[in-house]
């Protein structure tokens, strides 16, 4: 009898508090994703390559794992209290009727126990299977191929997330139950009405609100102007506003709904019942509401900053050259590695090979001055004031003893990249600048003074600067970049350089050993030959790495982190609501006995469940635009700067997709919400 | 004249034959348009079952009711919503206001549910509010009046949609004596002035005094009818004779009948 009563009682529970089921479902698929992160293929990948950075992130990963653990235990602590006191009557009775208080107890503990078991049951098959998903999707994306497929089951991550989830559930109910073992059974037996607030004049919620707007509008300007970055202060400064405001405009948010409840429309159906109820609850529960909104805040800027970073991270720019070979002066010569190569019979991998020569001037022993420029510098402070040509004016007056390229080896290197090759006569030159410097617009400006053929000087010589910016990367590896240099013909390149000069072999593998399995998996196998052979060199998959690297931390991270705030915010507000309908059933029943139809209420639920989730998640939306371009402008790199308004569409898009989950959960809230009224309903209803 | 309200051999039966409880076993009356009718009857009596069948919030058995000659049964959805808020007003023992509302949106509500525009009532509602003095408390939410106060803007609200018959489960059965006098003053005055239709439950004799005629229900069948010689008995005299019958109902109905 005992064990029919707690299995009867655990699958009411899921039953009537699906929400909350659900949402422990998801949060052990989150669980067991991030700690089984360590087996999916990009990480084993990348563990070859940037094992350090993979370490600390991992470091972080349990930081972050030990934190939702920490939020979770809230929820489940406030989501379960809420379960219990509905349930305080029941309990009474089964102390009146002499149950001892160690066997409810027993029977409460059983049936907590027996819905975790339930939960991981079924959540962590599902998380197994999302992961290996995950890992395969992102395998294939960054081109790794899935050939080397391992798979991602790890039974580290499954003990870890079952043992986490059954600790905060377990601390959550020792807590709870000790509440209930203290409570009389009078009190258990009585019906336990919402408390009601006390209402201050209105006036206070009028100043409140007041006070809320100019602080989250204080806090915003801050924000988007950046100057939050600067000073920590400033910065400490515009969070405190932020939080001070959202928690005034909730406290004082239910004046403005009263207001809408007595100016509104009142024929329409419901609507003052609906205002006043919205209001009651956002007054009695302002401050959950606050922290929601916060939590949701947090998640849209997680998801929006994240995406956009992640995406400047992932763009590789152009990819032409697959591997450099460093050549010291002293041991290996160009020739000495080709013939290294063509020993190990890897010549005939690649298309190109060819040496890049790249050097400064030696013609004079000044370093300061080399060169001059001043009818570009003149012609770039004529033209129209912008960001752009600013900071052109500011890098160009450093350019005064560049680099020097050889025309000869940039024009191979165009060639391998399938474009046509440079032209300059004697007394000419071309412009190179590195896209990691530069933007667009700043390349078009100097690309608009470059077709007038301005003058310069080089070492006393004149010199004419023709043609467009070249940008092309010179070598493999990203950390090696000219923010300006000239490319001189090769007798000029001689002349100036006086023979010493740096050399790098570039190659460019032939499509037939790039292969079908992806590039990734081509690279990796030739590193490995060439491993072999002994010879220094620089791979595109080594930055490949780290730019996925990149991309993996900021992605996970932010996803994951965004996932756990909306799971809280959202279960909050749902069961809030839910839990609150349930107190307020009386009123629902009165609706129905003056005559309100079963679709009535619903329909009059449905209306203050979308007020309920609309204010919080509108008041995060409006604010995480600011948070968003606060937090782009702060990390993000110059060169991604300058998309700027890209970025700002790719969060606006993050945040659309984000608000059509909301509208999917909302629509859950409301079928539960109409349930719940049918079973509100005085049970001899008929119609 | 034609009946506002038929009632015609209405049964309701609980349980199964073993264990049969006749909640209503075939009540017939009728109540006129301008009745202030009362019925009373001991606890179980089945005058909860009766009231609740005419509010259709319980279905009977069998029997038929009728409301100005249509049959309530046979009412569904929009119509069935639109016979509870309109043709009926319901006076709850425990008022059943809604606390988060104020006295003025409490007594709005019925015409929300509607979807009556508000013009078209708040002269009614001016009437109503002076008639039952709750002027004062129109602007208050129900814990800031008292018990009275609360009954009377619920009548308010039970009558806002002008019903044809307003139906009363024991409305003075939370108020203490001095409330439930100026409730009943009220009430019988509604019924007296504008001629309202009030069929009410109660076993409060004091309460019962104010009808004209009274029902007395036992066991689901009407046992006894009691009708007062209106204008010449007074209401003292026909409370006397309310005191005897209950008094012998306490031994049963073999002491009455």
């Amino acid at each position: 009898m005992f064990f029919k009563l707690i299995s009867r009682n655990s699958r009411r529970s899921r039953k009537e508090n699906g929400l909350l089921f659900s949402s422990l479902l998801i949060s052990i698929i989150a669980f067991y994703i991030i700690l089984a992160l360590p087996c999916q293929d990009v990480m084993i990948f990348l563990k070859k390559m940037e094992s350090d950075a993979i370490n600390r992130l991992m470091d972080i990963i349990s930081v972050f794992y030990a934190l939702a653990l920490f939020i979770l235990f809230f929820l489940i602590y406030y989501a379960s209290r809420f379960q219990l006191e509905r349930r305080g009557h029941e309990f009474g009775v089964y102390l009146m009727m002499g149950m001892r208080r160690v066997k409810l107890f027993a029977l409460l503990l059983a049936e907590d126990f027996g819905n975790s078991v339930l939960s991981l049951a079924v959540g962590l098959p599902v998380a197994v299977l999302l992961s290996e998903l995950v890992s395969l999707v992102t395998a294939r994306l960054v081109g790794i191929g899935i050939v080397g497929h391992q798979v991602s089951f790890s039974l580290h991550a499954v003990l870890w997330t079952a043992a986490g989830f059954l600790l905060i559930k377990l601390a959550a109910f020792l807590l709870l139950s000790s509440r209930i073992s203290q409570q009389e059974i009078g009190s258990l037996l009585a019906e336990t009405p919402e408390g009601t607030k006390r209402q201050l004049p209105s006036l206070c919620y009028r100043a409140a609100s007041l006070a809320g707007i100019l602080c989250l509008a204080l806090a915003y300007s801050l924000a988007i102007r950046g100057d939050a970055w600067w000073d920590i202060r400033v910065m400490a400064l515009a969070v405190l506003l932020g939080l001070f405001g959202t928690f005034s405009l909730f406290w004082g948010l239910g004046f403005l709904i009263g207001l809408a409840a007595r100016r509104g429309k009142r024929d329409r159906r419901l609507h003052v019942f609906n205002f006043r109820q919205i209001q009651e609850t956002v007054t009695r529960r302002s401050n959950t509401l606050a922290l929601c909104s916060l939590l949701i805040l947090a998640a849209l800027c997680c998801f929006g900053a994240g995406t956009a970073i992640f995406r400047s991270y992932g763009d590789p720019g152009q990819h032409v050259l697959d591997y450099t070979f460093p050549v010291s002066e002293s041991a290996d010569g160009p020739d000495v590695i080709r013939r290294t190569l063509s020993d190990h019979g890897l010549d005939t991998c690649f298309s190109h090979l060819f040496e890049m020569k790249t050097g400064h001037v030696q013609t004079t022993d000044g370093t300061r001055d080399v060169f001059q420029m001043e009818l570009v510098m003149d012609t770039l402070e004529k033209m129209e004031p912008s960001e752009d040509r600013d900071v052109l004016l500011n890098n160009l007056q450093y350019a005064t003893c560049p680099y020097v390229i050889s025309l000869g080896s940039y024009n191979q290197l165009l060639a391998a990249a399938g474009l046509p090759g440079l032209e300059l006569s004697s007394g000419e030159a071309a412009v190179y600048m590195d896209m990691d410097f530069s933007t667009p617009g700043r390349i078009d400006l100097m690309n608009e003074i470059l077709n007038t053929c301005p003058e310069a000087v080089l070492d006393g010589n004149p010199l004419s600067l023709t043609g467009a910016v070249q940008t092309t990367n010179l070598v493999t590896d990203r950390s090696i970049t000219l923010s300006f240099a000239l490319i001189l013909p090769d007798e000029a390149f001689e002349h100036y350089t006086r023979g010493n000069y740096s050399v790098y072999l570039d190659a460019v593998l032939t499509g037939e050993a790039a292969g079908d399995a992806g590039l990734m998996s081509a690279i990796s196998e030739m590193n490995r030959k060439l491993n072999e052979t002994g010879l220094s060199y620089e791979s595109y998959l080594q930055n490949m790495g780290r730019q996925l690297f990149y991309q993996v931390a900021a992605g996970y991270i932010t996803i994951y982190l965004a996932i756990i705030f909306l799971i809280i915010a959202n279960t909050v507000i749902g069961v809030q609501f839910l839990m609150g309908q349930q107190k307020s059933g009386r009123r629902y029943r009165i609706l129905s006995r003056l005559g309100a139809s079963y679709k009535t209420l619903c329909h009059s639920a449905r209306k203050q469940i979308s007020w309920y989730f609309g204010i919080p998640i509108g008041v995060a939306s409006f604010s995480s635009l600011f948070g968003i371009r606060s937090l782009l402008t702060g990390i993000l790199s110059a060169r991604a700067k300058g998309d700027l308004p890209e970025m700002m569409m790719v969060s606006a898009a993050m945040i659309f997709v984000l608000c059509v989950i909301e509208c999917i959960y909302v629509e859950a809230v409301k079928r539960s919400s109409d349930r719940c009224l049918l079973s509100l309903m005085p049970p001899q209803r008929e119609e | 004249m034609e009946p506002v309200l038929e009632i015609e051999s209405l049964k309701k039966y609980y349980g199964k034959s073993g264990s049969r409880t006749k909640a209503l076993d075939g009540i017939t009356f009728q109540v006129m348009p301008g009745e202030f009718l009362g019925i009373m009857g001991s606890s179980g009596s089945g005058k909860s079952t009766l009231l609740n069948c005419i509010a259709t919030v319980i279905r009977p058995g069998s029997g038929s009711i009728k409301i100005n000659g249509r049959p309530v049964q046979s009412l569904k959805g929009a119509e069935l919503a639109g016979y509870r808020g309109k043709k009926i007003g319901y006076l709850f023992q425990s008022f059943e206001l809604l606390d988060n509302l104020t006295g003025y949106e409490n007594i709005l509500l019925p015409l929300s549910l509607h979807n009556v525009p508000e013009k078209e009532s708040r002269e009614r509602l001016e009437q109503l509010a002076g008639y039952l003095e709750i002027q004062d408390v129109l602007h208050k939410f129900p814990v800031q009046m008292s018990g009275g106060q609360k009954q009377r803007v619920a009548a308010a609200r039970a009558l806002i949609l002008n019903p044809e018959i307003i139906l009363a489960d024991e409305p003075t059965g939370a108020l203490d004596s001095r409330n439930a006098k100026t409730l009943m003053n009220k009430l019988s005055g509604l019924n007296a002035d504008s001629g309202a239709t009030i069929l009410m439950v109660t076993h409060d004799c004091n309460a019962a005094s104010y009808c004209r005629r009274i029902l007395f229900i036992q066991d689901g069948t009407l046992f006894h009818e009691l009708r007062r010689n209106f204008p010449e008995e007074s209401r003292q005299d026909f409370y006397g004779r309310i005191l005897r019958i209950m008094a012998q109902t306490g031994g049963g109905s073999a002491n009455v009948l």
